[in-house]
């Protein structure tokens, strides 16, 4: 082939090429849509026959590229599933937590305590036959010593001994814990001691001729600044009367309000309320003075009993004041400490 | 004489319908290989720079015409054929070896790749993705380089069969 001849086909393509592109760009109905339409046509054929000879290959290659992207799809889901799955169950424990620390927050409001949250982080095993927990607050919280824990129940024990960040809380069915009670109501008052059992406590009456009966509720009426016990803590509910009205003793079994098994946030009151919440903070303020005349000496509010823990054998609350702390020698004064 | 355009129609009609029906349907990463131009080259290396030229616009109309493609006809057929024109001129047959064709096939795509994206560009018909066009122009290169140990040769060997004397010599 001449190279004149080569340059000449060249400048032939060329040429033949820029213009179709010119005139394929103008758009719309161009002179070649017909041209188009016939090559599409019959390459299109081609196509659909070397597509049905080729789609085992191209089968396999869109099978392994599915293969491909489920593994790699798997583990995306595998592990977003185990976030997921985590995030649940810390949403569930979550919902646990903020249960019982809103049930918290409503005694402590009603009530007017002063509460330093926490969570309970370590039990005492039960084999030591004392019944103690560990929190996770201690003196950096404000925490000391002899100081009521709470929860949305009632009252849970009070503060032994602290460590900067932790605190050991007596519960309140150690036997060796005995706190100052008074019936919601009747106003009778008693000590009430654990017994071992974390399901019942022992509440002796200090005037044997009370009139205790079967599902009288039961609330702390304080100590002296509020330590160990703030007044106004639901206790628990008698379950069962022991003994005659007439006896020396009198005693009854009281079932606390607090689980103690399913402790998980409990507060620590750190300031007691300034004037007693007397029964308010029970679960269900239904108490009336139905069971006894509640006696009313000048129509104030009592300030808190002084009773540093011991109680007063005063035979009615109408003959405390305020101010008055009479302990009797006469009586065998329980410790809270043990 | 007639040998060699037989050639030529069959093997790029051959190498655009696999290249759209299978190639492109195997979901490689990067750009689909470009089967359509190592055989121009291929075609160029046989035949020399004249048959180059022409099998360069052939394929690039079919490429254009072929369904799905929407590019504009004769873009192509431009790119391709200055690529058969330069690559079958540009070196004694003689003198080609291996790693010299791999490099002349995988430098030819590269190029067209890239001319054809900058025209598209200067056309304004497409937005060029010039982000990944790095990228594709790496796996094209590397596609062709795969290609072209098995499109060369049989390309070559067809040509000598057909027309035994003239193969090496035509358009030159």
């Amino acid at each position: 082939m001449k190279s004149s001849r080569v340059r000449v086909i060249l400048v032939a393509l060329v040429i033949a090429s820029i213009t179709v592109l010119i005139l394929d760009l103008r758009g719309g109905r161009g002179p070649f849509s017909g041209v188009r339409l016939v090559a599409e046509s019959v390459i299109g054929g081609l196509e659909r026959a070397a597509a049905t000879a080729v789609s085992p290959i191209t089968g396999a290659a869109n099978w392994w590229s599915t293969v491909r992207d489920q593994s790699h799809q798997i583990q995306t889901l595998t592990t977003e599933n185990e976030k997921l799955s985590t995030q649940l169950r810390e949403q569930a424990n979550d919902a646990g937590r903020v249960a019982a620390l809103d049930g918290l927050l409503k005694v402590a409001g009603v009530g007017g305590y002063t509460v330093v949250p926490a969570e309970v982080i370590a039990v005492n095993p039960a084999q030591d036959f004392s019944w103690t927990v560990t929190i996770d607050a201690g003196r950096n919280d404000g925490i000391e010593q002899d100081m009521s824990v709470i929860n949305g129940q009632g009252l849970v024990g009070r503060v032994l001994k602290t460590t900067a960040t932790t605190a050991t809380v007596v519960l309140l069915v150690d036997p060796t814990s005995a706190v100052g009670a008074r019936i919601a109501g009747s106003q009778e008052i008693g000590i009430v001691s654990g017994t071992g059992d974390q399901y019942s406590l022992e509440y002796q009456l200090l005037d044997p001729r009370a009139d205790v009966r079967t599902g009288d509720a039961l609330v702390t009426f304080g100590s002296k600044g509020g330590r160990p016990f703030a007044p106004g803590v639901p206790i628990g509910e008698v379950t069962q009367v022991q003994g005659t009205a007439g006896q020396l003793t009198r005693m009854a079994v009281v079932r606390p309000y607090v689980d103690i098994s399913r402790l998980s946030i409990v507060g620590v009151v750190t300031r007691p309320p300034r004037t007693d919440p007397r029964d308010s903070v029970l679960p269900h303020v239904s108490v009336t003075a139905s069971a006894a005349p509640i006696p009313v000496t000048d129509g104030s509010t009592p300030a808190p009993l002084g009773l540093g823990g011991s109680a007063s054998p005063t035979p009615s609350v109408a003959e405390l004041s305020p101010s008055v702390v009479a302990p009797s020698p006469n009586l065998i004064q329980p410790s809270p400490a043990g | 004489m007639w040998r060699q355009w037989l050639l030529v129609g069959v093997s790029l009609v051959t190498a655009v319908i696999v290249q759209v029906t299978l190639l492109s349907r195997l979901g490689l990463p990067g750009e689909a290989p470009d089967l359509t131009l190592v055989t121009v080259v291929a075609l160029a290396f046989a035949l020399g720079r004249m048959a180059g030229a022409v099998s360069g616009f052939v394929a690039g109309m079919l490429l254009a015409l072929a369904p799905p493609a929407t590019t504009p006809l004769g873009l192509q057929a431009l790119v391709f054929m200055a690529v058969g024109f330069i690559v079958g001129g540009l070196i004694d047959p003689r003198d080609r070896t291996v790693p010299i064709t791999i490099a002349i096939v995988s430098g030819s795509v590269a190029g067209a790749t890239f001319v054809v994206a900058v025209l598209d560009a200067l056309l304004g018909r497409v937005s060029v993705p010039w982000d990944h066009l790095g990228g594709l122009l790496v796996a094209s290169v590397i596609y062709a380089a795969i290609l072209t140990p098995l499109v060369v040769p049989i390309i070559g060997r067809l040509a000598r069969k057909l027309e035994p004397v003239k193969s090496t010599v035509i358009g030159s």
